[in-house]
């Protein structure tokens, strides 16, 4: 239980070519003249593993206001993983330089011409648009290491205190996530077409978060598992977390629903202006496939309890999830930038890289914790869980 | 005094789990548990399986089958009237499916978990510690005819010992 992660040389070597090839493509990809396209990856991969992080500190600061029992034993995988919005604030920083090439309304003199990109100006204006990422991010990471910094103190002088103090930080945290994390997800990515909205899409965005967050949650736990690092989680944990992304897989396709019912029956020209793209056009097949694999396809893995139980099984249903999530950023990001429906090295090496630096960033803080926070005064209930 | 049980009464839930292993321990059968709350562990240790979640499942399949059957028959079949510029076999479907599903597949259950059980409104409760729908867990043990007075006795001390709070005899 005391043990700590010890990262492995090969880990770190097969880590460090992933990250060098996703610096080539990004380069290549520059410099062979795709650049809007390279962009827009770049801002799927950056949207994609902050979106997770933020998924994964909500999912840890739900169960610190819920004061779950089941759960005390991995509330460190959330919180390593809350280094990562340091590094993705960093990575951020460099998508200023390609937003002429994203965002249709950082163009003076379009906006200019335009009635109703004027009418947002007061909102969608650059300098605007960058004090809110830096203080959004400045929130999110004060925050998360906040509540990672009490439940390390927690370990070492034990009682109470700390545990109220990281509840009711993350009642804050929650708090503040309803608005930033909302209005980051319209700024970054509904602003991509600025004539279009969606009063649901931010929640979309959010469920999204939450519900892959905590996938890489359970992704990481078990990989945490199988190499012997978390001997205490039993099937009865893995139950609890399939129950968890199950449940979260159908609320994401009744937003997913809501969304798009209401604009299929509406049928109002600049609101289906969004879907024409996605589902008439060469997207067509990603678009039934973002459906298929985030909210049908849980149902045949983690309805069935023998199924939802089993370690590997579990790690399956994480991987392909995984993928659905980025199915879904491609169908956010690239019909109103990029335009290209094919998936080729530029997608495959961005995320690579970005993978690998995600996971790099996650065993590196892994390993400079303790594994389990041993004075969690619900530890035992999560030991003893059944 | 053919049908007696020996009833222990917990007021902890893990006092109890470990009491019945303790009871397991020594070979000892568990009748039941009284429980106000669900508890996970005591279905794996008294080995207790129900089917009553795959018939709730094909409750369900019947139900959004049924259910889609009627609205197709209605506004396809029967009285195909467009409006909205929407086809026949539509997708606000989904909603009412969605809906009627959860509440078929709820229903049937119910009621199959009533007729099961034998339980009917107005029934009279067989309840032999009151309390167990409130803060209080019972284990009992059917005594029958064949439990001699040693082993009644062994029982009775090994419910003591395990930390029962109240120990009783009841039909």
């Amino acid at each position: 239980m005391e043990k700590q992660l010890k990262v492995g040389e090969g880990f770190k070597i097969i880590g460090f070519v992933l990250i060098a090839f996703g610096l080539f493509t990004v380069l290549t990809g520059l410099l062979t003249g795709d650049h809007v396209r390279t962009w827009a990856n770049l801002l799927l991969n950056n949207y994609y593993f902050m979106s997770v992080t933020i998924g994964a500190t909500f999912w840890l600061a739900m169960q610190a206001i819920t004061q779950s029992g089941w759960s005390a034993a991995y509330v460190r995988i959330p919180q390593a993983m809350s280094n990562y919005l340091i590094v993705s604030f960093i990575l951020w920083a460099f998508m200023f330089f390609g937003i002429h090439d994203l965002y249709h309304w950082t163009h003076h003199d379009a906006v200019m011409h335009d009635p109703i990109l004027l009418h947002k100006e007061p909102y969608l204006n650059v300098p605007f648009f960058t004090i809110r990422y830096v203080l959004f991010f400045a929130l999110w990471i004060f925050l998360t290491q906040r509540i990672k910094k009490l439940s390390l103190e927690e370990d070492k002088i034990g009682g109470l205190t700390n545990f109220n103090k990281i509840e009711f930080t993350s009642k804050v945290y929650i708090f503040v996530l309803a608005i930033t994390f909302s209005l980051f997800s319209i700024d970054w990515l509904m602003s991509l077409d600025p004539h279009w909205y969606s009063t649901i899409y931010a929640v979309k965005k959010f469920v999204m978060a939450f519900y892959h967050g905590t996938v890489m949650i359970t992704a990481i736990a078990i990989i945490l598992y199988k190499l012997g690092y978390l001997p205490a989680l039993t099937k009865t944990h893995m139950g609890d977390f399939a129950r968890y992304i199950f449940a979260l897989s159908i609320i994401w396709g009744y937003i997913w629903l809501s969304q798009y019912i209401l604009i299929w029956y509406a049928n109002i020209p600049e609101e289906t202006v969004y879907y024409v793209p996605r589902i008439l056009k060469e997207y067509k097949n990603y678009f039934y496939l973002e459906l298929i694999v985030n909210w049908a396809f849980p149902f045949l893995f983690l309805m069935w309890n023998r199924v939802a139980k089993n370690a590997w099984a579990l790690l399956f249903v994480a991987v392909v999830l995984m993928a659905g999530q980025w199915i879904e950023l491609y169908m956010s990001i690239m019909p109103d930038t990029a335009d290209t429906h094919n998936i080729t090295y530029i997608e495959v090496g961005t995320f690579l890289g970005y993978f690998a630096l995600f996971a790099m960033v996650v065993t590196w803080s892994l390993a400079r914790i303790p594994l389990v926070a041993k004075n969690h005064p619900y530890l035992i209930e999560s030991l003893e869980h059944h | 005094m053919d049908n007696t049980n020996i009833i222990g009464v917990y007021e902890d839930e893990d006092v109890l789990l470990k009491a019945i292993d303790q009871l397991q321990e020594n070979d000892i059968k568990i009748l039941d548990v009284y429980s106000p709350i669900p508890i996970h562990g005591v279905f794996e240790k008294l080995k207790l399986t129900t089917r009553l979640p795959y018939a709730t499942f094909i409750y369900g399949a019947i139900g959004a089958i049924s259910v889609f059957a009627f609205l197709y028959w209605t506004s396809v079949v029967s009285y195909p009237l467009k409006f909205g510029g929407k086809p026949l076999n539509t997708l606000s479907f989904i909603i009412i499916m969605f809906v009627l599903t959860i509440f078929v597949g709820t229903l049937f259950t119910f009621l199959t978990y009533f007729i099961r059980e034998k339980m009917y409104p107005g029934k009279k409760v067989t309840m032999p510690v009151p309390r167990t729908t409130n803060d209080q867990f019972a284990i009992l043990i059917e005594m029958g005819q064949a439990m001699s007075a040693a082993e009644i006795k062994k029982v009775n001390d090994l419910l003591k010992k395990t930390g029962a709070v109240e120990i009783k005899e009841s039909e």
